[in-house]
């Protein structure tokens, strides 16, 4: 995937920009996090019989001004709100495994922002496996309106070489840690 | 992460002899859930019982561990609403709004479904004149099996060598599996600070040689705590040597360390009002559906004792339920918390 230089001084952070309007976006399709690959027995029982992780696609765009990359995240969700979890999406950056948000040997980076929480910057070693890294080096905002959400994070430009994958949680399912779709495979970022 | 411990705290409430003052849960309340975002917190709670309790119908949310499979069993996560509480009042409307008379403190939320800790207190069951009640105190069992723990994704829950069951609130990223799992719903979510909390055992406290604030400010002396398996301790003797103490709702497999001498009651009264002596006003089927079949040998354990003491005879028993020496409740935790020396 492209990733496109913007001139310094352009509103990334905004997913309604006009920057945007120059970026290309691509269609990812997206999958349900394994349920065996669940971290906890608990989580692997109570949702045996559930489904999560629905969010087929998304639309994915990449650009930087040479001091942050920007990724944009846009996808259809039109659900209620749930008072107790929040929609929340992840760039995925790294080197491990996609699927499962990463692994123990070979962790991921989660550029993670949630509705109302904001940004996290986390280091993912597994569904929901994650310890949190320092927050200031990411950044995030998000709008939904007519049903889609339109979401960007950031971080360090130096990913801008890097793999992307990103990952969505539909907070009107519960979905939260590990319960998520994630894209099915690595975009290579150039 | 450890999931066992060498030595087990254990508490033991006498719920003939808790008064439902709430001076624990205030206790608990002043000293560690005042901070943002922790108002609906009582990490210590006190119900009247048969009662909904708080989170709302607490006891119908699942969790804890299947007994067939040793797997853990889903839970519902209560919501913000079905713990309550947490109002702001109107007090500058009563105070200060020339309104004298006119308008009363009021939670400003919605009154329908409104719902708080203690909030059907003294309902209770039955009808009148065989109506029933008692008051059952909660906090975190500091479970054995704590199905928490395991069902954190991130590890932020362990269980210490005392049988404390801490939580890192660093490595907590309030994904609430914990309070789905816990069948006793006694995890809160602190929807400020984006972590789950609960009991800490005043570990603090605990590690200083004082007894936890629920524990030392009970004036019913109502509660005890210390070692469950130290032989000679009061809790050691009500729950293991007499067995007058047991678990609530030990069939959720999680082996709790909350333990409770279980409620006499006064005899049912006929239609006619006079005395049915075979009948306890509180049905013991219901008492066992809280505390297995075993509540029925310890009420008549407990019963047996006072009549022993009625008829001139002593009990050990008794002399430790009765507590004449408050810090007999203590077990090793007698330190004044005001000869602590502050460290930092």
């Amino acid at each position: 995937m492209k990733v496109a230089t913007v001139n310094a001084g352009a509103d990334l952070a905004d997913p309604a920009s006009q920057a945007w309007s120059g970026v290309t976006a691509e269609a990812v399709a997206l999958a349900p996090v394994p349920l065996a690959a669940q971290p906890t027995e608990y989580i692997r029982e109570a949702w045996a019989n559930r489904a999560y992780g629905k969010t087929a696609e998304a639309r994915v765009a990449a650009a930087t001004d040479g001091k942050k990359l920007y990724v944009r995240v846009e996808w259809a969700d039109d659900a209620a709100p749930n008072a107790e979890f929040q929609d929340a999406v992840g760039a995925v950056l790294g080197d491990g495994p996609l699927d499962t948000l990463g692994s123990a040997a070979s962790p991921v980076t989660l550029w993670y922002w949630e509705n109302g929480r904001g940004a996290l910057n986390l280091v993912s070693k597994g569904p929901g496996v994650v310890t949190k890294g320092d927050a200031s080096a990411v950044g995030g905002t998000g709008a939904n309106s007519g049903g889609k959400w339109a979401v960007v994070v950031s971080g360090p430009a130096s990913a801008s070489k890097g793999k992307l994958g990103v990952a969505v949680w539909n907070g009107s399912n519960e979905e939260r840690a590990g319960l998520a779709a994630v894209s099915r495979n690595w975009l290579s970022l150039e | 992460m450890t999931a066992s411990a060498t030595r087990q705290i254990a508490w033991v409430y006498d719920l003939n002899k808790c008064i439902g003052c709430q001076t624990c849960s205030v206790a608990c309340k002043v000293l560690w859930t005042r901070e943002e975002g922790e108002k609906h917190e009582w990490w210590c709670s006190v119900n009247t019982m048969p009662g909904l309790g708080t989170p709302k119908g607490w006891e119908e949310m699942g969790g804890g561990i299947d007994p067939k499979t040793g797997k853990p069993r889903a839970g519902h996560q209560p919501t913000r609403g079905e713990f309550g509480g947490g109002f702001d009042y109107n007090y500058y409307e009563v105070f200060y709004g020339g309104t004298a008379g006119k308008a009363h403190l009021e939670p400003q939320a919605p009154r329908e479904g409104r719902w708080a800790m203690n909030w059907d207190e003294d309902q209770g069951a039955g009808e009148w004149p065989n109506s029933y009640f008692f008051y059952m105190p909660r906090i975190c069992n500091h479970c054995t099996n704590p199905v928490c723990l395991e069902a954190c994704p991130t590890g932020a829950l362990a269980k210490r060598d005392d049988g404390l069951v801490l939580r890192d609130e660093d490595v907590c990223m309030g994904d609430r599996f914990c309070m789905e799992a816990c069948p006793y719903k006694k995890i809160y979510f602190n929807y400020e600070r984006r972590v789950a909390q609960h009991c800490i055992g005043c570990f603090p406290r605990i590690e200083a040689g004082v007894a936890p604030a629920c524990v030392r400010q009970c004036p019913g002396r109502a509660v005890f705590i210390g070692y469950i398996d130290e032989e000679g301790s009061a809790v050691n003797n009500l729950v293991k040597k007499w067995k007058i103490a047991l678990p609530l709702h030990a069939e959720a497999g999680t082996g709790p360390n909350v333990f409770y001498v279980p409620p006499l009651s006064p005899h049912r009264l006929n239609d006619d009002f006079s005395i049915d002596y075979k009948t306890p006003r509180i049905p013991p089927e219901y008492l066992e559906s809280l505390f297995g079949p075993e509540v029925h040998t310890a009420l008549a354990t407990l019963s047996s004792e006072m009549e022993k003491v009625r008829g001139g005879g002593t009990s050990e028993m008794l002399k430790t339920l009765i507590a004449y020496k408050w810090q007999e409740l203590l077990g090793p935790f007698t330190v004044d918390p005001a000869d602590i020396v502050p460290t930092v």
